[in-house]
């Protein structure tokens, strides 16, 4: 079963249709990234994956549930990480994770054991105890990737999960993502960074002006334009 | 721990803030000083009642005048001056703001019958403000009935013997009733007014700062979920978007309760530091006849207004929370309170400055629409038996919160939350 199927895909705001008629699949376990230029409609398309915005036509199912007529069972499946979150500011790191834990999960041994594994996986240790207003922009975002993966989802719908991390962190980040790929969670990105992309991503989806302009493994993009720099692929695309 | 607790502890832990707790403890304090020394002012200047006496007369009317006032715990001061300027003047007579001037002849007009006049001169402080000079008119108003009673008696037993002055003067004192619902108490009307007042006085304040804090309350603990980008993390959450609304509601009244609770602790001692133990006074002495009139409040009475605020506070939580929903950020509320603030005024208020069952249909149709009147005229509707009105202002205020919660909760399910927004002009 695929993780995810899109088909024909269209978001109307009010006079502006921010996604007209995308169809792409995302195959269980796999990492698959969208790219495109600023304002696409790739964090459209997220949301109404996360089951936040309805589709205005067309459907979309995660392993086989409707986001619209099943919402409930969907969000039991994702985990999602809008591209500007924040996070309470009254709380501590571990106040913040533990709650999401149990609004997650709603069982008290297994949102445990995932707060053990955000505590790892965000890598703030002694700061985990201070408010969350304390922390710079890049900790909160690190606390919020541990927050969105922690829970070991189904599918994980990453927006730009690495915007605003440095080198180090960002490679962190990557490698946490590949890993927990490798175990069997299936990841949906959109992403700015070429270089991240052709790390991680089994296919990449290149959206511009609300369509799939090509969907393909990185390898099999660059052949087609003859290039090994991802990023002239995409320019070529998107022009 | 049950999620919806769960939910409910990070609300109260993200809007009770130590800040929010300083400024309240902060607050009461300053209630509990000010009125403290306010009311130890107000006795200090109470209890400085004294007169200054400038005798032209020296005759026994003017010794008769100035023992009379003495009697009526009075501080008689007499000045040696032979007019009024000078003993205005006089360097002794500095703090005090009272003079009588008896001119001379008084006696001896009166006694032949011709008309005379007692002068008062009462001098007002360059800074006062405030009760003072309420409180130094009414001192002087008294003074001033009691020399008057006195010279009348005088002229009396000179000129009807064989009637007691005071028997003339009132022959047939009055007696007053108060009629409640077929009830008749041989009882001051003064005194049921005032009881009623003082009972309904508080409540109305407390109802009013419950519902503007806790509207607060609720709309901050929505318009920072959106502020803060928190939102959209939590909706895609397999948590029921109700118990969200609900933990929301809770956790703001929870808080409101505290806090209304806190002001009106400070209120109170406020209050009382001011007015001292002197109001309750006057309807105490009647307190039998005001309990057989049916005044005073039995606990099924005090159960009924209980309901009809916490309805209240919930139709307020309900309005507030969806003017949240429509704020774009926590900055707006003040501007989203307005509407809000203003229907709660005019609830608040318009009762107290028109007679309910006087007014014309408009106004009640008006007045009776808003939900928040049925809680602030509860006592008053307990106190005079008309406890089916109370009833159907329920009955009426649940369902105005049903509609509400109903729009609260289709609004926060659908994507309107995300993507709809009510802009304000800037206000210059
Ligand atoms: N609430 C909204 N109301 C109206 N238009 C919107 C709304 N949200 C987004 N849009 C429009 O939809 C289009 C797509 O927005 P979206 O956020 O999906 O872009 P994006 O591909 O994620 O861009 P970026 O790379 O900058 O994050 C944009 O043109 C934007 O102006
Ligand atoms: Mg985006």
């Amino acid at each position: 079963m695929n993780a995810l199927e899109a088909r024909d895909l269209v978001k109307r705001y009010k006079d502006f249709e921010a996604v007209s008629g995308l169809t792409f699949d995302v195959k269980e376990g796999e990492i698959f990234a969208l790219v495109g230029p600023n304002g696409v409609g790739k964090s459209t398309t997220l949301k109404m994956i996360a089951t936040l915005l309805a589709p205005t036509a067309g459907s979309v199912s995660v392993f086989g549930c409707d986001v619209v007529k099943e919402a409930c069972r969907v969000r039991e499946l994702i985990s999602y990480l809008p591209e500007e979150a924040g996070a309470y500011k009254n709380l501590t790191g571990r106040e913040y994770l533990r709650f999401m834990a149990l609004v997650f999960l709603k069982d008290g041994p297994k949102a445990e054991a995932a707060v053990v594994r955000g505590e790892d996986l965000c890598g703030l240790a002694d700061k985990l105890k201070d408010k969350i207003k304390t922390y710079s922009k890049g900790m909160t975002r690190k606390l919020l990737i541990a927050r969105a993966v922690m829970i070991a989802p189904r599918l994980a719908i990453l927006d730009e999960p690495t915007s605003g991390l440095d080198i180090v962190n960002g490679y962190e980040v990557r490698k946490t993502i590949k890993r927990l790929a490798g175990e069997g969670t299936t990841f949906l990105i959109s992403s700015h960074n070429m270089g991240e992309i052709e790390f991680l991503s089994g296919r990449i989806g290149v959206m511009n002006n609300g369509r799939m302009l090509a969907c393909d493994t990185p390898a099999a993009l660059k052949r087609r334009f003859s290039t090994d720099d991802l990023e002239e692929v995409f320019i070529r695309l998107t022009q | 721990m049950s999620i919806f607790l769960v939910l409910v502890r990070k609300e109260v832990k993200e809007l009770l803030t130590p800040q929010l707790v300083v400024s309240i403890a902060a607050m009461l304090f300053v209630f509990h000083v000010i009125g403290r020394s306010v009311g130890s002012h107000n006795k200090a200047s109470a209890s400085r009642n004294g007169v200054v006496i400038v005798d032209l007369d020296r005759s026994a009317l003017s010794r008769r005048l100035s023992a009379a006032l003495s009697r009526a715990e009075c501080a008689v001061t007499h000045s040696p001056a032979r007019d009024i300027g000078p003993a205005l003047a006089a360097p002794e007579h500095d703090a005090e703001s009272s003079f009588m001037l008896v001119p001379a002849g008084l006696e001896r007009d009166l006694a032949a019958g011709r008309q005379s006049h007692v002068a008062f001169y009462s001098r007002f402080r360059k800074n006062a403000s405030g009760l003072g000079p309420v409180m130094a008119a009414s001192r002087t108003r008294k003074t001033l009935s009691l020399v008057s009673g006195e010279l009348s008696s005088f002229v009396m037993e000179r000129r009807l013997q064989g009637l007691s002055p005071g028997f003339v003067k009132d022959p047939a004192p009055a007696r007053e009733f108060a009629v409640i619902g077929g009830r008749v108490e041989a009882v001051p009307v003064s005194h049921v007014v005032a009881f009623v007042q003082s009972q309904s006085y508080f409540f109305p304040m407390a109802v009013f700062f419950i519902i503007i804090l806790s509207a607060q309350m609720i709309m901050t603990a929505v318009a920072s979920e959106k502020e803060n980008k928190t939102l959209e993390t939590l909706l895609s959450s397999p948590i029921d978007r109700r118990m969200l609304v609900l933990s929301k509601l809770t956790a703001s009244a929870f808080i409101a309760a505290v806090l209304s609770g806190g002001y009106m602790l400070g209120m109170r001692s406020f209050m009382s530091g001011i007015v001292g133990d002197a109001a309750p006074g006057a309807a105490s002495s009647s307190g039998p006849a005001l309990a057989r009139l049916g005044l005073l409040i039995t606990p099924s009475g005090y159960l009924m207004i209980g309901l009809s605020v916490l309805v209240c506070i919930l139709c307020a939580l309900a309005m507030a929370f969806i003017l949240g929903l429509l704020a774009e950020d926590v900055k707006s509320i003040q501007a989203m309170m307005t509407p809000l603030v203003m229907v709660l005024m005019l609830s608040y208020l318009l009762p107290i400055f028109i007679d309910m069952s006087a007014a014309n249909d408009g106004i009640k149709l008006i007045l009776y629409a808003i939900p928040f009147t049925h809680a602030f005229l509860a006592p008053q509707n307990v106190m005079m038996g008309n406890g089916v009105q109370v009833l159907w202002g329920i009955a009426y205020q649940a369902a105005v919160f049903a509609a509400f919660v109903a729009l609260a909760a289709r609004l926060f399910s659908g994507e309107a939350l995300l993507t709809l927004r009510l802009r304000f002009p800037k206000v210059r």
